[in-house]
Order: C-alpha cells, then sequence, then structure tokens
C-alpha cells in the first residue's frame, strides 16, 4: 500500500468527519454550549475563591510574619538575649546590674561591651573551667 | 473612595471575601471559551464514535469541559488541547468499563435480555423519512456511517491515536501526551489504524 493511498484515504476520512461535525442538529449544539458555559461558570468561580482565599489569608500571614519577625529581633538583640538569661543564675543578674548602674550613659556601656568583646569571652571560658593553674 | 482615606483602612473595614480582579478573570474564562467553543462539537463526535450513544458522549465531553476548567485551566493554553482530550479519553474509556460491568451484571439477572448490540431497538428507525435523500450526502452518510463501525471495531489505544491525529490534527508529540504514551506508540498505532481501516473499508470506498 503506497504513501498516496494511505494519504487519499485519510483525508477523504478527515473530510467525512468535518461534514459530521457541521452537521450535528441545533439540540447537540444547544447542549454543547450549556455545558460550555457551566464549564466557564465552575472556572470562574474557582479563581474568584482562589483570589479571595488570598485576600482573606494575606492580613493573615502578614501579622503573622511581623510577630515571628519581632520575636526573632527582640530575642537575637542583647536586650533580648539578657532578658532570656536573666532567669538563669544570679550571676547574670548582677552583670546586669553593673551594667545598668554606671554612671556613664548606656551608648558608653555597649561601646566598652563591644570593644571588650574578647575580654569577655575569655572571662566566661575562664570562669566556667574553674581557676586557672 | 470618601470614607477611606487610605486603601488599608478599607480593608480593614471590609469584612466580606475578596473581590476577584475582574480584568484577569474576564480574559483567562474568554480565552478558555474560546478554546472549547472551537473544540467541543469534534470532541462529542470523537466520543460519540467511541460510545455509540449521544447522551453518553454528551456526559463524557461536559465532564471533560469541567474537569479542565477545575483543574488545568490555569496552565498554559498551549496545554489545553492535549489535557482536555487526556481527560476526554480517560472518561470515555471509565464509560466502557462501566457499561462492560453493567452488562455482565444484567447476565446474571432474570428477565428480557439486551439485545446482542447492547442497545434497544429504536422504533423511528422503521418509519419512512418523509423527505426525499438527496442522494450524495446519504452516500457520505453511509460512508460515515461505515467508518464508524471499523473505527470502534479498532482497539482502543488505535482507534485514538487515529482520531487524535487524523481528526483533530494534533502532532505527534500533542497526542503522545494527550494518550499517555511515547511518540514511538503513537506512529505504530497510527500505522496500524490506518492499515486496518484501509484494509476494511478499501473495496467499500
Amino acid at each position: 500500500m503506497n504513501e498516496r493511498s494511505h494519504d487519499s484515504f485519510e483525508e477523504r476520512s478527515r473530510a467525512l468527519f468535518n461534514d459530521s461535525v457541521e452537521g450535528l442538529d441545533y439540540a447537540l449544539r444547544s447542549r454543547l454550549t450549556q455545558a460550555r458555559h457551566a464549564a466557564i461558570e465552575a472556572a470562574s468561580a474557582n479563581r474568584r475563591s482562589w483570589f479571595s482565599r488570598i485576600g482573606v489569608w494575606t492580613p493573615a500571614a502578614g501579622v503573622t510574619a511581623a510577630a515571628v519577625l519581632g520575636a526573632f529581633l527582640w530575642l537575637g538583640s542583647p536586650l533580648g538575649q539578657h532578658a532570656v538569661t536573666l532567669a538563669d543564675g544570679q550571676s547574670n543578674l548582677e552583670d546586669l546590674e553593673i551594667v545598668a548602674s554606671t554612671d556613664e550613659g548606656s551608648a558608653d556601656t555597649l561601646d566598652m561591651l563591644q570593644d571588650d568583646i574578647e575580654f569577655y569571652d575569655w572571662a566566661e571560658k575562664t570562669a566556667n573551667t574553674g581557676p586557672a593553674a | 473612595m470618601p470614607r477611606f482615606a487610605t486603601l488599608n483602612e478599607a480593608w480593614m473595614v471590609w469584612d466580606g471575601p475578596a473581590p476577584a480582579p475582574e480584568g484577569a478573570v474576564l480574559e483567562y474564562t474568554r480565552e478558555l471559551e474560546k478554546f472549547l467553543a472551537e473544540i467541543e462539537r469534534r470532541a462529542f463526535r470523537m466520543a460519540q464514535i467511541a460510545l455509540r450513544d449521544p447522551d453518553d458522549a454528551m456526559d463524557a465531553v461536559q465532564d471533560a469541559m469541567l474537569k479542565l476548567a477545575r483543574n488545568y485551566a490555569s496552565r498554559p493554553s498551549g496545554e489545553w488541547r492535549p489535557l482536555f482530550y487526556r481527560i476526554l479519553e480517560n472518561g470515555i474509556r471509565d464509560q466502557q468499563r462501566r457499561r462492560s460491568v453493567r452488562k455482565r451484571f444484567m447476565t446474571w439477572l432474570p428477565g428480557p435480555k439486551e439485545d446482542p448490540e447492547g442497545e434497544a431497538q429504536d422504533p423511528l428507525e422503521n418509519v419512512a423519512d418523509a423527505a426525499p435523500a438527496i442522494p450524495e450526502a446519504l452516500m457520505q452518510g453511509q460512508a460515515m456511517q461505515q467508518l464508524e463501525e471499523s473505527l470502534r471495531a479498532l482497539p482502543a489505544r488505535q482507534r485514538e491515536a487515529f482520531m487524535l491525529r487524523n481528526f483533530e490534527g494534533l502532532d505527534v508529540a500533542e497526542t503522545a501526551s494527550a494518550m499517555g504514551c511515547s511518540e514511538g506508540s503513537v506512529k505504530t498505532h497510527y500505522s496500524r489504524a490506518v492499515h486496518s481501516l484501509r484494509e476494511q473499508l478499501g473495496e467499500v470506498w
């Protein structure tokens, strides 16, 4: 069977199919139109509910994100760290009192902490391992 | 909006669902509607060829339209056609499976058996048509009927490949996507379908 007879067979069958599509009666066409409208309505409702879900959840998500960020900043800041560690022991409280009771301003205190951070680090390690030999 | 100084203030007072951006929905539904309008009749005829019954075919097409609109409308419109036909072919296969189960169940029950063709005789078929038949249209109608019978006799995958490629004009890749198989399988199914149909209809055509 050669290619040409295949092609003509395919063309003929396609033409017959197209004719049968054109020949669909009005009742069937009308039912198809109704089915299409129902599908479009379903798609629109779907999309609207998707948008409305976004509308409802966006403010909630924003508030949650802000709360998490606030907590993170608070706990991550030096003040927050002190707040958390206050309950850990009396010595920390005393440290805080010493820092707070200084006559100098708080900015100077912070500068001192920054400048001497290596010292405090060393002092903490030393205190945890006991007196140096 | 005179009551509110800013849009945020308005949102704080509003307690209903958020309005959809009408422009976006309109654009998208218009495109989907155009696509469905283009294919609905062809899809119906293809379903009717496979299922024979127009009501079953209508159900399959309606179901495919709804599923596409609900689940896949957000996909790029270029993907709609293979997706739609995949859903439709699955629906057709489900209907055929249900029908064969029903038929098996009916044979167990006492009472009148279904006729071997699986459909009741329509009394209107025996009534003579009042209008004179146009010979050419009649011949075309008969040829299409023969083609439909031959297509129904094909294995399902060959029928699907033939209808999607030849009737719907999908390319090999799209047909493979619609049928859920490889491009090589599509070529094999299609070639076998054409060969079988040609053999069956060659003498008549």
